[in-house]
């Protein structure tokens, strides 16, 4: 993202800001890393103290209860038709007006949906295999069509080649010219 | 005359309650677009359908009735901010119902045994008894971000703090968490 501007100076010191800032990005993604690298629960020091050490074994213990407990809590499913009896009583307790109103109708028979990306996530696989087809097939066409020229002049000078050793040199010019006066004017 | 009088002044309440129906719509717009996620979090906290009911009424009713039924400035931060409080007194209120039925506790706690270290029921049921029992400020983070599944930018428009102290929070209210869960189970093991 350069900015167009007649001051040189300016495009200048926002190239460099971009510059920089990309660079920050990178040193901070590469701190990131090492720093889960060293310091991750997965580092092999990390892991041989928590084997050793019986304190931070309990720490350990317990953020994994704490973790266990909340993925628990997001895993339990409840009823399909909760968020319409939920809508219905919260109706009920509104005024006369709103409860009749049409939107009122619909959220009483409101069921949950899952989220566009959640949708969309299960034809991930599906989409990159067709794209992934598509690039391949445009690849070849390209292909094709940029060595046809190629195959086409290597095969008349092959045939050429072969009429000048089979019947004279001055016959194949004569048939060859002709083809090619032929292949013009056409 | 006064027959007239009458049914215009009818007419005329009838056109005024209209329009204050029509400024109200927001709230039946408000219940489609939060709903879902209202429902997903309450669910989650309070693991119990009909009190999940109760309190998204009471959500909506106080919604309705905010500073002579206006509408909030930022809906979705007060429907869950509102519906977070409700759950969690209703959650402290159970709490406090379960002590009094002391008896019925120490049988109970009697009755723990290692294999209800991995009872999922048992280990949610805990720890919703002591998120009911965090500070304010660690419980409401821990119910956004972890329960609602909202992101750090939106839990942290919600509480009107930063995203780098709505991380802290959660970093400190899991470890607090994590401190209290393993007091219970050394407890429990004496």
């Amino acid at each position: 993202m350069v900015s167009i501007n007649k001051n040189k100076g300016t495009t200048f010191r926002c190239r460099s800001q971009n510059g920089s800032s990309n660079k920050c990005r990178q040193i901070r993604v590469w701190l990131h890393k090492a720093i889960n690298s060293r310091l991750g629960l997965d580092a092999d020091w990390v892991q041989n103290h928590i084997a050793n050490c019986s304190r931070c074994r309990r720490r350990f213990v317990n953020v994994g209860q704490v973790n266990l407990a909340l993925s628990g809590m997001k895993s339990q499913p409840h009823k399909l038709d909760l968020l319409m009896r939920a809508n219905t009583q919260a109706i009920g307790a509104l005024k006369h007006s709103l409860r009749r109103a049409p939107k009122a109708q619909k959220l009483r028979v409101m069921l949950p949906e899952p989220k566009l990306f959640e949708r969309c996530s299960k034809y991930t696989h599906s989409v990159t295999n067709v794209a992934a087809c598509i690039a391949i097939l445009l690849l070849m066409k390209i292909g094709i069509f940029s060595s046809m020229d190629k195959f086409q002049t290597k095969g008349q000078k092959v045939v050429e080649q072969y009429y000048a050793s089979q019947v004279g040199e001055d016959l194949a010019d004569e048939v060859f010219s002709r083809r090619v006066q032929i292949f013009i004017r056409g | 005359m006064l027959g007239k009088a009458v049914s215009y002044e009818l007419i005329w309440d009838f056109t005024v309650s209209g329009t204050v129906d029509e400024r109200q719509r927001w709230i039946l717009s408000a219940m489609q677009s939060h709903g879902q996620e209202l429902v997903t979090m309450l669910w989650r906290i309070l693991g119990n359908e009909q009190d999940v009911c109760d309190t998204y009424q009471n959500t909506f009713l106080q919604l309705a009735h905010y500073k002579g039924r206006q509408k909030p400035e930022h809906v979705k931060a007060y429907i869950f901010r509102v519906a977070s409080n409700a759950a969690v007194s209703m959650l402290k209120h159970r709490v406090a119902e379960k002590k009094r039925l002391s008896s019925a506790i120490v049988t109970r706690k009697g009755a723990v045994s290692p294999a209800n270290e991995l009872d999922s029921k048992y280990l949610q049921e805990t720890l919703r008894c002591h998120i009911a029992q965090l500070p304010g400020h660690l419980r409401n983070v821990i119910m956004l971000r972890d329960l609602a599944e909202l992101s750090y930018a939106q839990v942290s428009r919600i509480l009107n703090i930063s995203a780098a102290t709505a991380r802290v929070y959660r970093c400190k209210a899991i470890q607090l968490l994590a401190v209290w869960m393993g007091k219970e189970r050394e407890e429990r093991e004496w």
